[in-house]
């Protein structure tokens, strides 16, 4: 268990220094500092994916009821989001949430004590699957596109008050750039949520034989949805672009977050993952 | 004998606009126009002739006193004007000052509008001309093709000319900011004034889609669609086609604004609010200033741009300085190799070369055989390399020594041999000469 301690604490570091290096080759505006800091947190990236797997074939079926190893994969879909991100839009600019959103959810999965989740039930293995893969992965599209609408908002901003670009702001890539990374958020992560939360409750209903508990979670999920489904269709029939949705992405982020951090480490619930 | 370079011109800080017409050179041909003519020793020439500048650059073994007063009265002949009016406007130029001046020129620092893009294909268009009328050689070959590469290092190394000096390419570098690359992008000219012209020019260069221009005039819209291989449009149909258009500039000479907030509010609506852009450049303004405030929708009146313009003119001036430190190097360069090309000191870079390559490969071999290597063996292996380049190389040597004593040949053999050899050091990039490539 020492080599994992050793492994953990090398991609803490790389995603560190990549978070550090990409700030500071933004502050200096040096692209090759950015192109390297992006390589370090790819590397740490790679690192990262050995140790889950590597986790999940030695420890296999102990490891799933680990709080530890499901805070470390979303750590590890922040960045999968990214990088499918950055092929998809080159948006290699959301570096800047990705790297330390990574950073910060990895080292809290170290930080907390490993407890033991009790995940009762038959059929756990495809609901429960479905339940986590599908809301990670929007949850990581959320947060990048937070990155994107905090960004769009400010260089929006700047252009709208036509105040003097910066070095800085004159690296940062367009506003329809982070328009787009917003529209898949969006047109990507909805459904997304919505088979998530979905499979929660059908889960919910083979394991407690009851679909809706009034958990606070599951009362905020609920809200998040009919917001992420109003943003998506505003989204979808072309109402809304730009400042809109980039303002309701940042509100249903901070939301997600209230909810994730505030119910699951606050509350005694089903879906606590304290100790 | 040494050649010199000579540079005699005009430009738009010697000579106003009238002058310049009356002594442009275009469709002068230095062989049949009496430049080159037998007794006149001029052996290379390159005229280059647009609206802001004339300049004739030679190349002669000749005293500057003695190829002067000759170039300046060609040149005023063909124009048939009095030669000592042209003389109160050239400026002279001899050697490295020429090289310096020709490298300023094609980075566009000597221009009036300092950056523009013309120039540097001007340049070579006049180049491409000398080599069809065989009147480049050997050393205006090189002046011009290290004049564009000192060109391109100046644009890509230093950031004098990426700010937005200019009004219309702030515009551009704004609209950059909004929409990214402007490939997909459409814009509407409203009114087809001079300075619309230049800001669409500009947008043009940065690989805009589609321009649509409305103008009160249909004839002068027509005119610029052509130019621009556009749409032209009436005034009247202005409204309905603006929801296709992401750039808007609006240049036209009405008392009132012709643009509302509440008529963009609908080309919104139209468009499903994809973002728009509107560069008011009319006084007073054409579009209400309350549009700004809509989401997804950005305007910037000339004063707004002015004020970019200025922040960045500050920025540029340390640029400049870097540029000149560009243009002093390859200066250097060049004037290192106008000295080579030389018999002697081709012969000596020749053998030196040899030598060299001979050393590296004889410490290879000996490294490789180990250290049980006798001395008398390593004498022998080292006498052999040496002698084998100093036989090899006989033979183009010999080669070089005669035809250098013929007239004319030499600098095109010596260069050649210099460029077979590679004895410049130079980096050649792989698409070298592509389209002269067979397939």
């Amino acid at each position: 268990m020492l080599s994992f301690r050793i492994l953990d604490f090398f991609i803490a570091l790389l995603y560190f220094s990549g978070a550090l290096s990409f700030l500071l080759g933004l502050i200096y505006s040096n692209k090759k500092t950015q192109d390297r800091s992006v390589l370090i947190t790819a590397t740490g990236f790679g690192l990262h994916t050995i140790d889950l797997v590597l986790k999940y074939a030695l420890g296999i079926g102990e490891v799933l009821t680990h709080s530890q190893f499901y805070i470390s994969l979303l750590a590890w879909s922040f960045l999968l989001i990214y990088f499918f991100l950055w092929w998809k839009l080159k948006l290699k600019f959301l570096s800047i949430t990705a790297a330390p959103m990574a950073l910060l959810v990895f080292t809290g999965s170290l930080a907390i004590s490993p407890a033991t989740l009790p995940i009762p039930g038959l059929l756990q293995g495809l609901w429960f699957g479905l339940h986590i893969g599908s809301l990670f992965i929007s949850m990581a599209l959320l947060t990048m596109a937070f990155g994107a609408g905090m960004t769009y908002l400010h260089l929006d901003k700047k252009i709208k008050s036509k105040t003097r670009l910066g070095n800085v702001t004159r690296d940062i890539p367009s506003l329809q750039s982070f328009d787009r990374a917003n529209h898949l958020a969006v047109i990507i992560g909805f459904p997304l949520y919505t088979v998530g939360v979905l499979s929660g409750f059908i889960w919910a209903a083979f394991t407690w034989k009851t679909i809706f508990t009034w958990d606070p979670k599951e009362v905020i999920t609920v809200i998040i949805w009919f917001i992420f489904a109003w943003l998506f269709h505003k989204r979808l029939s072309g109402a809304w672009r730009g400042k809109k949705p980039a303002q309701m992405i940042i509100l249903l982020f901070v939301l997600s977050l209230a909810s994730f951090v505030g119910i699951n480490f606050f509350t005694e619930t089903h879906h606590s993952l304290r100790p | 004998m040494e050649q010199r370079i000579y540079l005699v011109g005009l430009n738009h800080k010697t000579a106003d606009v009238e002058i310049r017409e009356k002594f442009a050179l275009s469709g002068f041909n230095p062989v049949s126009d009496g430049l080159m003519h037998k007794g006149s020793n001029i052996s290379e020439a390159l005229v280059l002739s647009t609206c802001n500048r004339v300049e004739i650059t030679c190349i002669s073994e000749k005293k500057p006193e003695e190829i002067k007063p000759n170039v300046i009265k060609v040149w005023a002949e063909y124009c048939g004007e009095n030669p000592e009016l042209l003389k109160e406007h050239v400026y002279w130029l001899e050697d490295l000052e020429a090289v310096r001046h020709l490298f300023s020129v094609a980075s566009s620092l000597d221009s009036l509008v300092l950056c523009e893009p013309q120039i540097l294909g001007q340049l070579k268009d006049a180049y491409r001309k000398s080599v069809d009328e065989k009147t480049a050689g050997v050393i205006i070959n090189r002046l011009l093709h290290k004049s564009f590469s000192a060109a391109k290092k100046i644009r890509t190394e230093t950031a004098v000319c990426s700010s937005a000096v200019s009004i219309s390419y702030a515009a551009v570098e704004l609209a950059k900011k909004i929409f990214g690359e402007l490939h997909e992008q459409r814009a509407m000219l409203i009114g087809a004034g001079e300075m619309a012209e230049l800001a669409a020019l500009h947008l043009i260069n940065s690989g805009l889609k589609e321009i649509m221009i409305a103008n009160r005039t249909p004839e002068r819209a027509r005119e610029l669609a052509r130019k621009f291989n556009g749409h032209a449009m009436c005034m009247e149909k202005m409204l309905e086609n603006l929801h296709r258009a992401d750039i808007v500039i609006s240049s036209t000479g009405s008392r009132t604004s012709i643009i509302s907030a509440a008529q963009i509010r609908e080309v919104l609506k139209k468009r499903k609010h994809q973002p728009m852009f509107f560069i008011d450049i009319a006084v007073p303004r054409d579009i209400d200033p309350d549009v700004n405030s809509l989401d997804n929708v950005y305007l910037y009146d000339i004063d707004d741009l002015k004020e970019v313009v200025e922040e960045n003119l500050a920025n540029r001036r340390e640029e400049a300085e870097r540029a000149g430190e560009i243009i002093v190097k390859e200066v250097d360069k060049f004037s290192d190799w106008l000295k080579s090309l030389d018999l002697n000191p081709t012969i000596v870079d020749l053998l030196n070369k040899g030598e060299s390559i001979a050393r590296k490969e004889l410490k290879k071999t000996l490294r490789s055989l180990g250290p049980g290597t006798d001395e008398t063996t390593s004498m022998a292996m080292e006498q052999l390399a040496v002698s084998l380049v100093g036989k090899l190389y006989h033979e183009p040597i010999v080669f070089l020594k005669r035809r250098s004593k013929e007239e004319g040949s030499s600098q095109k053999f010596i260069d050649l041999a210099r460029r077979i050899f590679n004895l410049d050091e130079e980096q050649i990039p792989q698409d070298a000469h592509h389209s002269k490539k067979r397939e």
